[in-house]
């Protein structure tokens, strides 16, 4: 009885805690859900579909449904949880990825979003023009901070095309064209006005078409306003390849060198124009650096093994070649190369299946590139009822 | 009586109204600790128990975490010991639950800024300066301040201009607005706080000479200017600045600097879009046309190319060609005011009344829109100034 009078006194004086009926069934709170939503009262459907998944969990689209509300108010770590539940639950969960791999982004678990990019890239880039936009520019910055600075850069040329000038692609595109492993949100501020005119030099020649004229005004007053800056002669020579200006190219590489010794995608592209001038002992001496410095690098190996070649060292050429298809097996060139030392070894068969890989791997080399028909056919993202 | 019959009822309760009167403990039970938290973290806050108050303000809005008042007041205690991250996600949800309170978006915006999320932080503090702040003028003035130097690292320098030089007009402090206006009229992206060592006299030099000319410190400005253009003649931006400054005084040699600007900068789109205007008002058309027609092959988007190059068209009395570029100007920025006394004067003399009606029509609109904005101005912010509490 003592019990009972206090536990009375305490029903009699609470208000109601909810503006949610804990008696409404299921079905009801779902209809209720989707009427707040589609009235704009975003704060009803947030709890209501917070309601209906408590109720329900495995109510896969009313984990979207919370998740994408949560989203369109930044709210991302909330965002975040509920995605995360819809991909465990949902059969269909490809646009998902890249929403909970912006969410990811935003609260700075960095690797973890990379690799749900990584995912909804490899499930072929599903979900809305704006999503795949968005995604996208998030992916690519994520690459950057990963080191991949050429995927990250094929991914923002392809956006720089599309959108035109976009302060935001630029800086991205200034971050990966110098090399620095930052989002744009965390990197030293001393190198703003760098990674700017870096980027807007890498946004012109991305431009379609190509606007070489004005990328060469930024790229030369980048490289005016920081010549002993790593990275710098590097971009300016990639700029200058790209204009098929080989002996400027060759001469910003060199400078590159010069700064900074180490610098193995310099070394390659030496390697590279050595090659078209058949400086072949520089070209040897070069890739055996670069394989030196980085062993694991595939381009490094395809450097060497183009070079044996040239030199008429079949052999050593299809070992090399071999252990860069061994790193790098999806580098189209690489088994095109492997496929002419083959053939010139007299291993007929071998060349014929390195050519057929070649010309698989041709249509699928940047498999990170939102290819068009990808892009044109992929499903919007709506999630399965 | 009623307490004695729910007692009877209380003592034959099914198993299943037992679950639900425990629930309701639980809650009433929380509803007590609730109360007890909030109040504890209001007085630790009070009482400048920062970290204590933080603590406890996290443990009642996991009671109740639509408690607007918690929210509000921890995401100033996260911003005041500049924990911008953590500010910036308690305000979140807090402007999802008070959409109309200013001064949540204005310090949402900031934290943004502070996290480096610039463009979500732009958005931020326009919609707080759109509904206003109530009466915190520190917060006010720290809100257009953001907003302007983000539009600056966002490449919208006029914007930016137009908000520094109204700051100006309005008495801020001179020495905040320095490095900003520098940037902005040097058309540099980046935040002061990123300037390099090596570039910030000059960037500080500009903005003495354009807050100068604001503050109507004309000689001052004057020397600053020839200081400026003399110290830096070969850094892109300067020539611009000065010859903006001279175009107003003496055309003729602000022609000169701007045309010097191109020697430099040669994309320099508003340098050119500067001089046509300048041979429009000599009515030299000729010389206009072809600088306006590189404005708007190098910037497409640039709505004020589009209008130069349409006065130039008019002036030379090719109707057509002019009302297209001109259509293109006012679709592309419909609040410019000049574009449409450009397209009444062009829509009268082609005798399409309609048009000219219309247009007639969107003038005397933004005339009394701008008046009102004006007054709003004078008066404070504008809006609803509700605070939160």
């Amino acid at each position: 009885m003592s019990l009972v009078l206090p536990l009375l006194a305490v029903l009699l004086a609470i208000e109601p805690d909810s503006s949610i009926n804990s008696a409404k069934s299921f079905e009801q709170i779902d209809k209720e859900a989707d009427a707040a939503r589609a009235a704009d009262r975003l704060n009803d459907a947030v709890n209501l579909y917070r309601e209906g998944v408590r109720l329900r969990p495995t109510w896969g689209e009313g984990w979207w449904s919370l998740g994408s509300l949560l989203y369109d108010e930044d709210r991302f770590p909330e965002a975040e949880a509920a995605f995360r539940r819809f991909v465990l639950i949902s059969p269909k969960t490809d646009p998902a990825y890249a929403f909970l791999g912006l969410c990811e982004y935003e609260t700075r678990d960095y690797d973890l979003a990379l690799r749900h990019f990584r995912s909804w890239a490899t499930a072929g880039w599903p979900g809305t023009p704006q999503l795949i936009d968005v995604a996208v520019f998030h992916f690519a910055s994520l690459l950057t901070r990963d080191g991949e600075f050429v995927q990250a850069l094929y991914l923002l040329a392809t956006q720089a095309a599309k959108m035109g000038e976009n302060p935001a692609l630029t800086e991205a595109m200034g971050l990966a064209s110098l090399r620095i492993r930052n989002v744009p949100e965390d990197y030293p501020p001393e190198h703003r006005e760098m990674v700017w005119l870096a980027g807007e030099a890498a946004a012109y020649a991305a431009q379609s078409p190509h606007d070489f004229a004005r990328a060469d005004y930024y790229a030369d007053r980048l490289l005016s306003r920081y010549p002993e800056q790593p990275e710098v002669h590097y971009l300016r020579g990639t700029l200058f390849t790209f204009e098929s200006k080989t002996a400027e190219a060759e001469r910003e590489y060199r400078q590159e060198l010069r700064i900074s010794p180490q610098h193995v995608s310099a070394m390659l592209a030496l390697v590279n124009i050595d090659l078209g001038n058949n400086h072949l002992s520089e070209a040897e001496s070069l890739a055996k650096r670069a394989i030196e410095i980085e062993p694991k690098n595939p381009e490094a190996h395809h450097a060497l093994g183009r070079v044996m070649m040239a030199t008429n060292h079949f052999s050593e050429s299809a070992s090399e070649l071999e252990t860069a298809k061994r790193l790098g097996p999806d580098v189209a060139s690489i088994r095109s190369h492997l496929a002419m030392v083959y053939g010139r070894l007299g291993r007929q068969q071998d060349a014929k299946a390195e050519a057929d890989a070649y010309l698989s791997l041709k249509n699928h080399e940047e498999v990170l590139a939102p290819q068009e028909n990808k892009v044109r056919h992929a499903s919007v993202p709506e999630p399965p009822k | 009586m009623i307490t004695i019959a729910l007692l009877a009822f209380s003592l034959t309760v099914s198993e299943h109204a037992m679950t639900c009167a425990q629930t309701r403990v639980a809650a009433a039970s929380a509803q007590i600790s609730f109360r007890q938290l909030s109040e504890a973290a209001d007085r630790a806050r009070t009482e400048n128990r920062d970290d204590e108050a933080i603590r406890l303000y996290k443990r009642a809005l996991a009671v109740r975490p639509e408690w607007e008042q918690g929210l509000w007041y921890l995401g100033t205690l996260h911003y005041g010991r500049e924990q911008y991250a953590d500010a910036r996600d308690v305000l979140r949800r807090f402007v999802a639950l008070r959409p109309d309170a200013g001064p949540g978006w204005a310090l949402l915006g900031m934290s943004e800024f502070q996290t480096r999320q610039y463009s979500r932080a732009l958005d931020h503090l326009q919609r707080a300066m759109a509904q206003g702040m109530g009466d915190r003028a520190d917060m006010v003035q720290s809100a257009f301040y953001f907003a302007a130097v983000v539009l600056t690292r966002l490449e919208r320098y006029d914007d930016s201009m137009s908000m520094l030089l109204r700051m100006s007009s309005l008495n801020q402090d001179r020495q905040m607005l320095i490095e900003p206006a520098g940037l902005a009229a040097l058309r540099m992206p980046l935040l002061p706080g990123e300037i390099p060592e090596d570039r910030r006299n000059m960037v500080r030099m500009t903005g003495e000479a354009v807050v100068s000319l604001q503050t109507q410190h004309y000689e001052d400005a004057d020397q600053k200017f020839k200081q400026l253009e003399a110290a830096y003649p070969n850094e892109p931006g300067v020539h611009f600045v000065y010859g903006a400054y001279l175009m107003q005084l003496h055309p003729d040699d602000g022609i000169r600097e701007m045309k010097r600007e191109l020697q430099i900068s040669p994309y320099h789109v508003l340098a050119r879009v500067r001089i046509a205007e300048q041979y429009l008002q000599q009515e030299q058309f000729d010389q206009a046309m072809p600088l306006a027609q590189e404005a708007v092959q190098l910037d497409p988007r640039r709505s004020s190319a589009h209008m130069i190059l349409g006065e130039a068209y008019v002036g030379k009395g090719d109707l057509t060609h002019g009302i297209k570029e001109l259509e293109i100007a006012r679709d592309d920025d419909p609040m410019e005011t000049r574009t449409h006394w450009d397209l009444l004067r062009a829509f009268t003399a082609t005798g399409r009344v309609d048009d000219a009606r219309r247009e007639k029509e969107e003038i005397q609109r933004l005339t009394t829109q701008a008046a009102a904005a004006h007054g709003a101005a004078e008066n404070g912010t504008p809006g609803d100034q509700r605070a939160p509490n």
